[in-house]
C-alpha cells in the first residue's frame, strides 16, 4: 500500500507538471504571445516594452522555468482588465462554482444509480425503454438550451423556482458564520436546482446507462447465476453481489466526472448569472484576458488531479484487486 | 510491403486467423443484417443517419433556397404558413433575419456532420495509434503514453478548447482540431486495454514467431481485432462533438456566424425563445437530438451485437 | 418488483423533502424602498479614474458627484459646483463649489479635493486606464489643476476648447484624505463617494448594493432608499427576470422580445432615440491593399455613389422596429448641418454615378467586389442590418462579401489595428450638447476612432482654426464647413442614430436618457 501510494503521488505530480507545460505551450501556439497581452492600439515601442517585461523575448526554456516558479507561488500574473492577481479573482469565485458542481454531482450520482438498477432489472420493459430514451435525450441537449428552457418554463411560466442568481453557502461556512450558513440553506438549494440540473443532466444520463450496462454484465456472470441457482432471493443477489461489482466502474469515473462538470460551468453560469469561475472565464474570453483564462485552466486541472487521487485511493479500499498492480 | 487488403494472407503465412474484420467475414454481415432487422430500432436509426449523411453530402442540391439569403419582409414566418398566394414558401419557417430554416438545417447538417466526423477521425486515429503502441510495446512507451492520457484528462475539455481558440482565433479548421485532439484519450484507453488482451493470443504469438514486423503485427493483425469497440465509442463520440460545437458557438468561439451549423442555429435561437418563436429552436434541436439518438441506438446495438457476453445476458 | 416498496418510500421522501423548497416564499424581489437594475456585465473597478465601460460608469455615477452635469436636453447644469468662470484665453476653468459638501465618510469636500481628484487621475505613476485619463483628459487637453480658494478649484487646459466643460462633467469627484489613505485595491473595491448614493456591498459578478445618502447636496426625498445593480449576462434571462417582476429596469431589449415584455402587464418597453451613430467606415490604409474594394473606396465618387444604394428608413422600420431619418453627417440634431439633405435611397443614381466614375457592370453584372465586415451582438440587430446592407450593395452591382465576426474576439482587434474592411460596420457614441464632441472621432489622422485613417487636408486644418477662434458664431461657421467636407468626401457611409430599448417595470416613473447613461437616481414609484 505504501509503495502504491508513493507511486500514485509521483504520478499526480507528473501530471501537474505536464498540465503546466501544456498550458504554457498553448500560449505560444500562435507564435509570440505578447500581442495577447497588449491592447490592440499599443504602439510598437509599447509592445516591445511589454515583451521584455513579461519575458517573452527570452529563450523558451527560461520562460518556462520562470512560469513554473510563478505557478508554484500561486502567481499567474495580473488580470489585464482589473489589474488584480488572476488567482485572487478565481479563488474569490471558486466557492460558488464548487457549490454548483458538487450539487450537480450529487444530483447526477444519486439518481443515476437507482435509475440504472431499475432499468437493468426490468430490461426490455416500457420502463426500461422510457428511462433509456430519457437518458439519450439528456445526452443530446446542449446545456445552454436546456437552461433557457428551464428558465422560461419552470422559472417564468410556473414560477416555482428562482430564475437566476446565487445565495452563498460555502462563503459563510468558510467565514465561520454558521447561522447564516444554516439560514441560507433553503434559498441556496432553490437557486441551485435549475443550474444544477442543467449541468448534471448529461452526467446523470451517461451514468444511468453505465450502471445499467454494468448491472447487465454482472448479472450474466457465473457467480450471480450460481447465486440465483442456489436460490438466493433477488434482492440479496442484487445488493450483495451485483451492485457492489456494478458500481466499481462508476467509482472510477467519479473522478473524471468532476472535470466534466467543471467544463459545463462556463456556459451554465452565464445562463443563470451564477457568480462563479465559469462566468469569469466567459468574461475573460470576451475581453481576451489571457492570464485569467490560463489560471482558470490550471486551477481546474489541479482540482481534478487532486480529486482523482482521492478517488483512486478510495477505490483501492473498495476493490482489493487494484492493489496488486 | 506492397499495399494489401486487410485480410491476413492465410496461405502465405499460415498464421491461424481468428475472427478478424467485419469486412472479411460475410457471415458477420449476414448476422448483423438479421440482428438489426429483428431489433427494429437500429434500422430506424440507420435510416435517420442515412438521411442526415445524404443531406450533408448533397445539401446544396437538395436545399430549396440559399441558406444565407436575408429577407426582412418575411422574417419570423412560422412553419407551414401560406403566403398571399396560398403557397407554402417556407415549410419550416424563417429565422430572425428572414432566412429559410429548412435550407439552413440542410446546410447545417453538412458542417455539423463534417465537424463531428473529422474531429472524431482525428481523435480516433491519434488515440488508436497511441493506444496500440502503448498496449503492445508496454514498458516506457506505455508509461509515457499513459501519463499523456492522464495529463489530457486533467484538463476540463471545454476550458482547454477555449484557451486554444482564444489564442488561435475561431475558425472551422481550428475548431475541428481542438475538438479532435480533445477526444483521443478515450480511444487510446480502449485501444490499449484491448491490445493487451490480444497481445498474448495465439495468432499474435504465431505472427511474432515468424518474424513479422512489429508495426505490421500491431496494425495488420491486432488492429482489425480491436476495431469493434472503437467503432462503438466513435458512434457515441460524434454526438458529444456536435454538442461541444454547440457550446462553443454559444460562447462565440464556434464557426464563423455566416456558416450555418445546428449548434449555431440553436445558439442564435436563444434570444427568440421568449418571443414565442419556438420553431427556431425546435428544428435544429430535433436534428441534433435525432442524430445523437440514432448514433446512440446504433452504438448500443453494435455493442450488444459485438459483445457475446451481453448477448448471453438476455 | 423487489424494489417497489423501497422505491415508493424513497420517492415519497424525496417529494416531501423538495416540497417546502418549491412552495416556500418567492426570492426577495424589489420592494417599495428598493430598486433593482440589471446590466449585462459587472463593474471591474469602482475607482473613478479606472472606470471605462458603460455599465461601470453607470454605477459610479450614482456613487460620486460631478462638478457640472449634462441634463437630458443637453444643457450643462450645476451639480457639486454652483458656478464656473472661464478665463479670457479659454484655458482656465474656475469653479465655485457649494458650501458644506462632504464625502460619504463625512470628510469635507473642498477645492483641494477637486484638485486632488484631477491630479490623481492624471498621475502617470498610478497609470489609470479608465475613461477619465484616457479619453476626457486627452480630448480637453488637460494640463493641471490648482486651488484658488477654499471652495474655488481651477482646472487648466492647453488651449481654448469648447467641449472642455462638457468633458469635465464626466470626472467624478472624491475626497483627498480618504483616498490618500487607501491602497489602489481598496479604492477599487470600497469606494467612498460624494454622490446621491452610498456604497454598501459588492459581490463580484452577482450584485452591487447602494443606499441613499441623506446629506447629498441635491437630495430628493422621493427616490428609492436602495439600489441593487444585478449582473445578468444572458439577454433572455434578463427579460425573464423583468417579466417575473424581480427586476425593475433592464437595458438593450431586443425588438423580438418587446411583445413578451409589453404583454406581461408587469413591465413595458421604453423606446428612446439614442445618440449613438451607426455607420459604415471605409478603410484607407495599406493594410487592406489588394483586398476587393480597397482601391475603389479611395475614390470619393465611389463613396458618394454607395450612399445612394442603401435604404436607411426601410432598415430602421424592418430591422430596428422604429421610424428613423437617415443621418446627414456625423453629428446628432440639433447640431447637425441644417441644409444638407440626407442622401436619399436612389439605386439608379448610385448606378449612374458608378458608371460615370468608371466602374461599369461587366458581363456578369458586377462592377467590382467588396468586403464588408462587422461584429455581431454588440449593436441593435447588427447582424441583420449588415446582411441587409450587403444585399443593397449587391443590387447595384457591387458584389459584396459579407463577413460577420464575433465582436470582441475578432472584429474589434481588426478594427483598432486598422485591418477591418475595406468597409466596416460600427457605432460611436454621441451627444447633443456640442457637435465638436462628436466630430472629435476624426480629430486627427491617427486618432484612435479614425479607424480607416481618413485624410482630408481641409478637414484636419480646420481643427487648428477652431483652437484659435473665440466666439461661438465663428466656431459654428467652421463646424458647418467641416460638415460639408464630411458630406462631400464621406469617410463614412452614413446610416442612422441607434434607438435604445429599455424594459421598465410599470411601477416606476422613470425616463431613459438618449446618451445611453443609465441614471436611476431620479426614479420614483408611480
Amino acid at each position: 500500500m505504501g509503495i502504491y501510494l508513493t507511486r500514485r503521488l509521483l504520478q499526480s505530480l507528473l501530471v501537474v507538471f505536464g498540465v503546466t507545460l501544456v498550458t504554457f505551450l498553448t500560449l505560444h501556439l500562435a507564435g509570440d504571445p505578447t500581442y495577447l497581452y497588449v491592447s490592440d492600439r499599443a504602439s510598437d515601442e509599447e509592445i516591445a516594452e511589454i515583451r521584455t517585461r513579461l519575458g517573452f523575448d527570452r529563450p523558451l526554456t527560461e520562460q518556462y522555468i520562470q512560469f513554473m516558479t510563478n505557478v508554484a507561488r500561486g502567481d499567474f500574473g495580473n488580470s489585464l482588465v482589473s489589474r488584480t492577481p488572476a488567482m485572487d479573482l478565481i479563488l474569490e469565485r471558486l466557492p460558488a462554482t464548487l457549490e454548483l458542481t458538487i450539487f450537480a454531482m450529487v444530483f447526477a450520482l444519486s439518481l443515476s444509480i437507482p435509475i440504472g438498477i431499475i432499468s437493468a432489472t426490468r430490461r426490455g420493459t416500457v420502463t426500461d425503454g422510457g428511462v433509456m430514451l430519457f437518458a439519450i435525450f439528456g445526452q443530446s441537449v446542449p446545456s445552454f438550451w436546456l437552461g433557457i428552457m428551464l428558465i422560461l418554463i419552470v422559472g417564468l411560466q410556473w414560477r416555482i423556482l428562482p430564475i437566476s442568481g446565487h445565495v452563498p453557502l460555502l462563503d459563510p461556512l468558510l467565514a465561520g458564520d454558521l447561522s447564516t450558513f444554516v439560514n441560507n440553506i433553503p434559498e441556496a438549494i432553490r437557486h441551485l436546482i435549475m443550474p444544477g440540473i442543467t449541468i448534471g443532466v448529461f452526467s446523470l444520463s451517461r451514468n444511468a446507462r453505465l450502471v445499467r450496462s454494468a448491472m447487465l454484465e454482472v448479472q450474466s456472470q457465473d457467480y450471480i447465476r450460481t447465486a440465483r441457482a442456489k436460490g438466493l432471493r433477488d434482492r440479496l443477489v442484487i445488493t450483495r453481489h451485483a451492485l457492489r461489482n456494478a458500481l466499481l466502474p462508476l467509482v472510477t469515473i467519479i473522478g473524471l466526472e468532476l472535470g466534466f462538470l467543471l467544463s459545463g460551468v462556463v456556459v451554465v453560469e452565464t445562463v443563470f448569472s451564477w457568480p462563479g469561475v465559469g462566468r469569469l472565464v466567459f468574461n475573460s474570453i470576451n475581453q481576451r484576458d489571457i492570464p485569467v483564462v490560463q489560471a482558470a485552466v490550471i486551477v481546474f486541472s489541479f482540482m481534478f488531479v487532486a480529486s482523482n487521487l482521492i478517488v483512486d485511493l478510495l477505490y483501492t479500499r473498495l476493490d482489493p484487486r487494484v492493489r496488486l498492480h | 510491403m506492397a499495399e494489401q487488403s486487410l485480410e491476413i494472407p492465410g496461405a502465405g503465412t499460415a498464421a491461424p486467423v481468428p475472427v478478424t474484420t467485419l469486412q472479411t467475414q460475410p457471415s458477420v454481415w449476414r448476422r448483423a443484417g438479421g440482428s438489426i432487422l429483428r431489433a427494429r430500432w437500429p434500422i430506424l436509426a440507420l435510416i435517420i443517419l442515412s438521411i442526415v449523411i445524404f443531406t450533408a453530402v448533397f445539401g446544396p442540391n437538395v436545399a430549396p433556397k440559399d441558406p444565407n439569403r436575408v429577407n426582412p419582409i418575411v422574417r419570423l414566418t412560422p412553419p407551414m404558413e401560406p403566403d398571399r398566394n396560398g403557397e407554402i414558401e417556407y415549410p419550416l419557417g424563417t429565422d430572425g433575419l428572414g432566412r429559410d430554416v429548412l435550407s439552413r438545417l440542410i446546410y447545417g447538417a453538412r458542417v455539423s456532420v463534417l465537424v463531428g466526423f473529422f474531429a472524431v477521425a482525428i481523435g480516433g486515429l491519434l488515440g488508436t495509434t497511441l493506444g496500440i503502441l502503448s498496449g503492445y510495446l508496454g514498458g516506457t512507451a506505455d508509461d509515457v503514453i499513459m501519463r499523456l492520457v492522464d495529463i489530457q484528462l486533467a484538463f476540463p475539455f471545454i476550458l482547454l478548447a477555449i484557451m486554444v481558440l482564444v489564442v488561435l482565433g475561431p475558425g472551422v479548421l481550428n475548431l475541428v482540431l481542438v475538438l479532435g485532439i480533445g477526444q483521443w484519450v478515450t480511444y487510446a484507453r480502449i485501444a490499449r486495454a484491448e491490445t493487451i488482451s490480444q497481445r498474448e493470443k495465439e495468432y499474435v504469438e504465431a505472427a511474432r514467431s515468424m518474424g513479422m514486423h512489429t508495426a505490421r503485427i500491431m496494425f495488420r493483425s491486432i488492429l482489425p481485432n480491436i476495431l469493434a469497440p472503437l467503432i462503438v465509442i466513435a458512434s457515441f463520440n460524434v454526438a458529444s462533438v456536435i454538442l461541444a460545437e454547440a457550446s462553443l458557438s454559444f460562447l462565440g468561439l464556434g464557426v464563423p456566424p455566416t456558416v450555418p451549423t445546428w449548434g449555431q442555429m440553436l445558439a442564435e435561437s436563444r434570444d427568440q425563445l421568449i418571443g414565442g418563436n419556438w420553431w427556431l429552436a425546435i428544428y435544429p434541436g430535433m436534428a441534433i437530438m435525432l442524430t445523437v439518438l440514432s448514433l446512440n441506438i446504433l452504438g448500443d446495438w453494435l455493442r450488444d451485437f459485438l459483445d457475446p457476453r451481453l448477448r448471453g445476458a438476455n | 418488483m423487489y424494489l417497489t416498496l423501497k422505491l415508493r418510500v424513497l420517492i415519497a421522501v424525496l417529494i416531501l423533502a423538495l416540497l417546502p423548497l418549491v412552495v416556500s416564499a418567492q426570492a426577495p424581489g424589489p420592494d417599495e424602498t428598493t430598486l433593482i437594475v440589471a446590466q449585462s456585465t459587472d463593474v471591474t473597478s469602482l475607482d473613478p479614474p479606472q472606470v471605462g465601460a458603460r455599465p461601470e460608469s453607470n454605477v459610479v455615477a450614482h456613487l460620486f458627484g460631478n462638478l457640472y452635469d449634462i441634463d437630458v436636453a443637453g444643457n450643462i447644469t450645476p451639480s457639486l459646483a454652483e458656478d464656473v468662470r472661464v478665463s479670457e484665453d479659454g484655458t482656465e476653468y474656475t469653479f465655485t463649489l457649494r458650501e458644506g459638501l462632504t464625502c460619504h465618510n463625512g470628510e469635507p469636500l473642498t477645492a483641494e479635493d477637486v484638485v486632488y481628484t484631477f491630479q490623481r487621475a492624471a498621475d502617470p505613476e498610478l497609470a489609470f486606464t479608465g475613461n477619465t485619463p484616457g479619453f476626457v483628459f486627452s480630448s480637453m487637453g488637460y494640463v493641471d489643476a490648482r486651488v484658488d480658494g477654499e471652495l474655488e478649484p481651477t482646472i487648466i487646459i492647453d488651449a481654448r476648447n469648447s467641449i472642455a466643460l462638457g468633458l469635465i462633467t464626466e470626472v467624478r469627484i472624491y475626497c483627498m484624505d480618504t483616498y490618500e489613505a487607501m491602497t489602489l485595491e481598496e479604492a477599487a473595491n470600497n469606494p467612498v463617494g460624494s454622490g446621491p448614493y452610498r456604497f454598501v456591498e459588492w459581490v463580484r459578478d452577482d450584485y452591487l448594493l447602494m443606499e441613499k445618502w441623506d446629506d447629498y447636496a441635491l437630495f430628493d426625498p422621493d427616490t428609492f432608499e436602495q439600489i441593487v445593480w444585478r449582473v445578468i449576462p444572458e439577454a433572455s434571462t434578463r427579460v425573464a427576470e423583468l417579466i417575473a417582476g424581480n427586476v425593475d429596469i433592464i437595458t438593450n431589449v431586443l425588438p423580438d422580445q418587446h411583445d413578451a415584455v409589453n404583454n406581461s402587464g408587469v413591465a413595458e418597453i421604453q423606446a428612446v432615440q439614442g445618440f449613438r451613430r451607426i455607420f459604415i467606415g471605409f478603410n484607407f490604409t495599406d493594410n487592406v491593399e489588394g483586398l476587393p474594394g480597397a482601391e475603389e473606396v479611395q475614390d470619393p465618387a465611389v463613396r458618394v455613389a454607395l450612399q445612394y444604394a442603401v435604404d436607411v428608413p426601410t432598415i430602421c422600420a424592418a430591422r430596428l422596429g422604429v421610424e428613423c431619418e437617415r443621418a446627414n453627417g456625423m453629428v446628432n440634431a440639433p447640431n447637425n448641418h441644417p441644409e444638407l439633405e440626407p442622401y436619399p435611397y436612389d439605386p439608379e443614381q448610385a448606378e449612374a454615378l458608378l458608371d460615370e466614375a468608371g466602374y461599369p457592370r461587366d458581363e456578369n453584372g458586377v462592377r467590382f467586389e467588396m468586403i464588408l465586415q462587422g461584429g455581431r451582438n454588440r449593436y441593435l440587430n447588427d447582424e441583420a442590418v449588415i446582411l441587409t446592407i450587403c444585399q443593397y450593395l449587391d443590387d447595384i452591382g457591387v458584389q459584396t462579401d459579407c463577413q460577420i465576426q464575433d465582436f470582441n474576439t475578432e472584429f474589434i482587434p481588426a478594427l483598432v489595428s486598422q485591418q477591418a474592411g475595406p468597409m466596416y460596420f460600427v457605432g460611436s457614441g454621441g451627444g447633443n450638447w456640442n457637435p465638436l464632441y462628436e466630430m472629435a472621432d476624426l480629430a486627427g489622422t491617427d486618432s484612435n476612432p479614425n479607424y480607416g485613417r481618413w485624410f482630408n487636408e481641409e478637414w484636419f486644418s480646420s481643427w487648428d482654426r477652431l483652437a484659435e477662434v473665440g466666439n461661438p458664431e465663428e466656431e459654428r461657421e467652421i463646424v458647418l464647413n467641416m460638415l460639408e467636407i464630411f458630406y462631400n468626401d464621406p469617410p463614412w457611409l452614413m446610416l442612422y442614430f441607434q434607438p435604445d430599448f429599455y424594459g421598465v417595470s410599470t411601477r416606476l416613473a422613470w425616463e431613459g436618457r438618449r446618451d445611453e447613461k443609465l441614471y436611476v437616481q431620479d426614479a420614483t414609484l408611480r
